[in-house]
Parts: structure tokens; C-alpha cells; sequence
């Protein structure tokens, strides 16, 4: 199963969301500005270097289930924006917008989750501005 | 009940008097605060003599010393005016770095950057990737600078001893010729009461560091000068100037980067390259992200 077809809503997120800061591996596999909101069930959040990573199963409308991994920074860069050890655990039900892979799987980034006890979160990444580049 | 109250009054005023504003703080682990108030006329207040110590990181935000795009005053955006002075051998070096960032990114994967591997970034490129929270500690002999990212240091003597003398294969030091270091061998000089000035020769290489994340190199060759500007007790700007006339046909400014004081209480989370972490990641990710379709 395609990873298009789990349910997908592209803007009217309604959440704030920044640009992540890319500092590890760089943005060449995202395809940026795309989002992709995704409704699922916790199945393992790592909490480490070099990215944080959230295991989510989801399913589709055609009642499959995709197994999504979506990465955050590290956790000393997700810290400060409200990200912690134990924000995800296992059988949370939560709702994650990220920004996917180009190549169509399910893989991509956390640009603001909503966890199981209803806080809002924003990009897992710094959650600041960046500096300006000329 | 007289005691309490002056118990009080002291642990307040040690509190109000280090001139930090109290974060939170759980059980005495202290966060960082990115939120300080703008330094104004008001609030301002002189800098000490001859003094780099403290906690420091960048003003703009913990996100503003990613540098992912390059070094700071030239992010690898294609823009002319960002283009660096190649010689043909550092073009061609430029060339056959596989970065994951700048206009040249490839997927993951498919780079070759040490960093990567976990290889330590040496200097001058620990500058330029993920400075955070940055300590510097500094005696009547040296300054010693704790980079937070992989938890690295290096130390910039200021004892009067001279830079040694950059040769083939390394540096000579009282006719011996010494190796090269991923640090290199740096030695400093206040230039007045709030300018301090360090030079670094020696370095690993070309083959061994990088200079950015972009790819662009850095030769053994390399003399970087750093000026450590203490503008007022709270604000410190770190410059840099990069010659390599190996790689780059003049000298250039790479850097120029205003930095904040920091609680020295402040609790700073573990940022390291482990590379049992990098394998892990790859596998659960990166590979993946990095391939060419889906399965």
C-alpha cells in the first residue's frame, strides 16, 4: 500500500508550523512544503541522537495499515520546543503532521504533533528562527 | 524565626545578584533561557577585562549556529555573492565532497561527509556546525572552548609562546616537526581589554575534515584567525577569517556571530556523535529516506 493513502490533509492543519532546522542530514529527500497529517497508534518513540524517531501505525481508508517512521532534531534541539523522553509511549493515539519523503514512502518529518493527552506541539526541531541568511 | 528571615534574605540575594533570570529550574537543573530580554542602554552593563569566560550561545537562538547551509556569512545557496574563491584544486576537491546540504545535497546515503562517521569536526568546522551552548574557561595560561556538539574542547594559549611554524606534514616546533591535529595548535593575544585574537595552524589534512556541512574543504594549509569581541558583560561577537591558499585564492570572512551569556548554572543536554546511534538511524531511516523509490 501506497503511503498516499493513509489520510492525508494538505494545509488547513490549523497548527502553527515553522520550517525545521535541517542539521543532520540535510533536506535533499524531503519534499519540502508538502504536509501530511497522519492519525495513528504509537508503536515506539526514540529519544536519541542523531534524530529523535516516532513509529506510528496507521490506517488507511482502505483499512490497511503503514507503518510511518517520522523523525524529529535531536533531543537537545526538541527540547525547548516541549519534547520529551516520554511525550509518545506505546498505543498512544496521536495525530502527527509531517513533512514526507520524496520517494513515496512513509517517512518524513515532524513539523507539530498533537499527543495523547491533547498538547499541541510545533516542529520538532529548535522551534526558533533561524538565522538570516543573505 | 529571625534566623529564617535572614536565611531568606541571603539565598535571595545571591539569587538577584548573579544577574541571571531564573528559568525553570526543576529540582535545580537549570533549562536554558532563549528568551533573555534585548540588551539596551538600560540594561546594559560594562564587560569585564580581559575575560572570555562564561556560557555563551548564539543571540539569535539555539537554532541560529546550525549553520546547515554552510558557514554563516556564506551559505552554500548558489548566489554569486556567495560563491568562495576557489583555487582549481580546492574546486576539484569541492567537487568529490558528497554533502547532504547546500546546493549540491545528495540523498542520504549516497555522502561522504566524516561527520557522518562520527570523525571529529577539529576546527575551524566546529564553528560552523550546531554551535549551541559553548563554554569558555580561561586562566593566566590559555582559554579553553567546550563546544557542545559531540563534546568536544580546544584550548588557545596565551602564555606567550609562539605559533609554531606550519611545514609539510604538520607544524615545527623546536626543530621537531609535530603532527597535525583536528584542533590544530592555537595561540592567542588580547589585541585590547575586549578583543581577543587567536590563531590556529596545524589542522588535519583535506582528505580528513571539511570545512561546513556544505563540503566545501579546508587543507592543512590553513591559517584561521578568530577575534573574540566582548562587546558588554552579556554579548560576545566570534569572527573568523579563513586562509588556505591551497584550497581558496584569498583569505575570507566565514564568520561573524553574536553570542549571549548564559547562566553558567545552566544544564546542557548530552550532544554527541555515537556511532551506534548513527547505525541505528540509518537503518530505521535514513537508508530508507535515501533511496530512489518505494519498495
Amino acid at each position: 500500500m501506497s503511503a498516499r493513502n493513509v489520510i492525508v490533509s494538505i494545509a488547513a492543519v490549523g497548527l502553527l508550523v515553522q520550517a525545521p532546522l535541517i542539521a543532520h542530514h540535510g533536506a535533499a529527500a524531503f519534499d519540502v512544503g508538502k504536509k501530511v497529517v497522519l492519525k495513528g497508534t504509537v508503536k515506539q518513540w526514540i529519544y536519541s541522537n542523531p534524530h529523535c524517531l516516532l513509529t506510528l501505525e496507521v490506517t488507511g481508508e482502505d483499512g490497511q495499515v503503514v507503518r510511518w517512521i517520522v523523525e524529529g532534531q535531536a533531543p537537545n534541539v526538541v527540547y525547548p520546543a516541549g519534547y520529551r523522553k516520554d511525550t509518545f509511549t506505546f498505543g498512544d493515539q496521536v495525530t502527527v503532521t509531517v513533512e514526507p519523503v520524496k520517494n513515496g514512502r512513509p517517512l518524513g518529518r515532524i513539523l507539530a504533533a498533537v499527543t495523547a493527552d491533547g498538547q499541541t506541539l510545533g516542529a520538532a526541531s529548535s522551534g526558533f528562527t533561524t538565522q538570516t541568511l543573505p | 524565626m529571625r534566623i529564617q528571615v535572614l536565611g531568606i534574605l541571603v539565598v535571595a540575594t545571591v539569587f538577584a545578584g548573579d544577574g541571571f533570570a531564573q528559568t525553570s529550574s526543576p529540582d535545580g537543573w537549570l533549562n536554558p533561557d532563549w528568551n533573555k530580554p534585548a540588551i539596551t542602554a538600560a540594561n546594559r552593563k560594562p564587560a569585564p577585562r580581559r575575560s572570555l569566560a562564561g556560557m555563551w550561545a548564539p543571540a539569535e537562538g539555539p537554532g541560529a549556529g546550525t549553520q546547515a547551509q554552510g558557514v554563516q556569512l556564506k551559505p552554500n545557496n548558489g548566489r554569486p555573492e556567495n560563491e568562495l574563491p576557489y583555487t582549481p584544486y580546492g574546486l576539484q576537491l569541492y567537487r568529490s565532497h558528497k554533502a547532504l546540504e547546500g546546493k549540491d545535497a545528495v540523498l542520504p546515503g549516497n555522502d561522504n561527509d566524516p561527520r557522518n562517521r562520527c570523525e571529529p569536526l577539529g576546527v575551524p568546522r566546529s564553528n560552523h556546525y550546531n554551535i549551541r551552548l559553548t563554554q569558555f574557561f580561561q586562566d593566566e595560561y590559555k582559554v579553553a572552548i567546550l563546544y557542545h556538539y559531540d563534546n568536544r574542547w580546544r584550548v588557545i594559549w596565551t602564555d606567550g609562546r609562539r605559533l609554531p611554524k606550519l611545514v609539510d606534514g604538520g607544524v615545527e616546533i623546536g626543530g621537531e616537526l609535530r603532527e597535525p591535529r583536528f584542533f590544530g595548535y592555537s595561540v592567542g593575544r588580547w589585541v585590547d581589554d575586549y578583543t581577543f585574537e587567536a590563531q590556529t595552524i596545524g589542522v588535519m589534512p583535506d582528505d580528513r575534515v571539511w570545512l561546513d556541512s556544505t563540503g566545501r574543504p579546508l587543507s592543512e594549509q590553513a591559517r584561521i584567525t578568530e577575534t573574540f569581541h566582548r562587546v558588554d558583560a552579556d554579548t560576545l561577537v566570534w569572527s573568523e577569517t579563513i586562509d588556505d591558499p591551497k584550497i581558496y585564492t584569498r583569505p575570507w570572512d566565514a564568520l561573524r556571530m553574536t553570542f549571549r551569556l548564559h547562566d553558567p548554572r545552566t544544564d546542557i543536554q548530552e550532544y554527541y556523535c555515537s556511532p551506534s546511534e548513527q547505525e541505528n538511524y540509518n537503518k530505521l531511516f535514513g537508508a530508507d529516506a535515501g533511496s530512489k523509490g518505494a519498495p
